[in-house]
């Protein structure tokens, strides 16, 4: 539509009607052109949400027109719609089913109360739990530091490690391939020492 | 005026529906609401509004309060379609009031319905509908035969009859783009004389 109007254009509504034959105004062919899509699209059933005020009430008029007319049908999906949604506003619940009663409607109105109070409740629900938590916490005894670990009895150095390096000593190059025989030397060395601990001492 | 056994079913069934409403089974409601949706859209909310999108909300209003005020409702042995009806017409002031726009658009519909339908008539519903929309009709032919005469047909061959505006064009003997402007005055005029009558 056509922002800039002339003169005879800004008093639309109010300005006095033309003669049939009266010579239009270039700026009233290009309003009356975008009229006429206006009403193409509502015929179409696609009327534009958007349009300046004097179009919206001359586009009403023709509306008027045509209802009265009995040219405009609600479309039974549409008027099936708005029933639902007329129900849904009446009743307040998303639907009622197809075996609505009276028990559909206390359902409802009990489910209504149970969405209204159910956040409210699991709010204090939590807060009692925290509370009942903080509580146990500051009234339960303390416990004592747990006791040292008593040292460990001293030993010989022998029984605490045995270095295989004087066991085994330097690795010449032609016994360097021949590790199973060193393996057994440290295992009965280290056999030697469990001995002498199991049976060496008196019990 | 006779009863019509076909209308006494009807009317029967109607009653049974809106009792078992009032009962609180509100599914009754439906096929009611589905019987009457359409008279109270073209007859009632629509020619007193003129645009579609608010008519069909003023309809889902109607309804839902329809609904919520079924217990209200006293049957006496009439139809539920004058109570929606009135409902229909107090929703659309509501809307003319809140907007302050084309009131004189539902003023020049604003007629009263004869309520003096007969009492063993049971087609009321049918007959109120009837009766408006004729009413309506005379208000528009009303204001059309004081329209120039070309007015007069550009209105009725596109708005009435719906031709597409070439055959419109062609029926006038004029170019799309003249076809145009001569809608265009149409209804202009027909709007200043149509609230002129009825301011």
């Amino acid at each position: 539509m056509p922002e800039s109007r002339d003169d005879d254009d800004n008093d639309l509504l109010a300005g006095p009607v033309p003669a049939p034959d009266d010579e239009p105004s270039a700026a009233e062919r290009a309003h009356a052109k975008a009229f006429a899509e206006l009403v193409d699209k509502t015929l179409a059933g696609r009327t534009p949400p958007a349009m300046n005020t004097d179009d919206r009430a001359l586009l009403e008029v023709a509306t008027v027109i045509r209802a009265a007319s009995g040219n405009v049908e609600l479309a039974q999906p549409r008027r099936r719609v708005l029933i639902e949604d007329a129900l849904r506003q009446a009743v307040g619940t998303r639907a009622l089913g197809t075996s609505g009663t009276m028990n559909t409607m206390v359902t409802a109105i009990r489910g209504t109360n149970f969405r209204r109070w159910a956040p409210w409740s699991v709010a204090g629900a939590s807060m009692l739990v925290a509370a009942a938590a903080v509580v146990l916490w500051l009234r339960a005894p303390h416990r004592a530091s747990p006791a040292p670990i008593a040292a460990a009895p001293q030993l010989p150095e022998n029984e605490r490690m045995r270095p295989a390096d004087a066991l085994v000593g330097p690795i010449a190059r032609e016994q360097a391939g021949d590790a199973a025989s060193r393996i057994d030397a440290i295992f009965a060395d280290r056999l030697d020492g469990y001995r002498e601990l199991r049976f060496g001492r008196a019990p | 005026m006779a009863a019509d056994p076909a209308d006494a079913v009807e009317l029967e069934e109607e009653q049974r529906l809106v009792e078992a409403a009032q009962a609180g089974n509100l599914d009754a409601m439906r096929p009611l609401l589905d019987r009457y949706a359409q008279p109270l859209y073209g007859t009632v909310i629509l020619p007193r509004l003129g645009d579609t999108a608010s008519a069909e909300e003023v309809l889902r209003d109607t309804l839902a309060t329809a609904v919520e005020k079924i217990g209200r409702f006293t049957w006496r042995g009439k139809s539920i379609y004058p109570w929606l009806r009135q409902i229909a017409i107090n929703k659309v002031y509501d809307v003319h009031r809140q907007s302050k726009r084309s009131r004189r658009l539902a003023d020049a519909m604003a007629q009263e319905v004869p309520s003096e339908t007969e009492p063993e008539t049971h087609a009321d519903a049918q007959l109120i509908a009837d009766q408006e929309r004729r009413s309506n009709r005379e208000r528009i032919d009303e204001t059309l035969d004081q329209l120039a005469e070309r007015y007069r047909r550009a209105i009725e061959l596109r708005l009435i009859q719906e031709l597409p505006r070439e055959v419109c064009a062609r029926r006038l003997n004029v170019t799309i783009g003249t076809f145009d402007v001569l809608l265009f005055r149409a209804v202009r005029a027909f709007r200043k004389q149509f609230g002129d009558d009825d301011a």
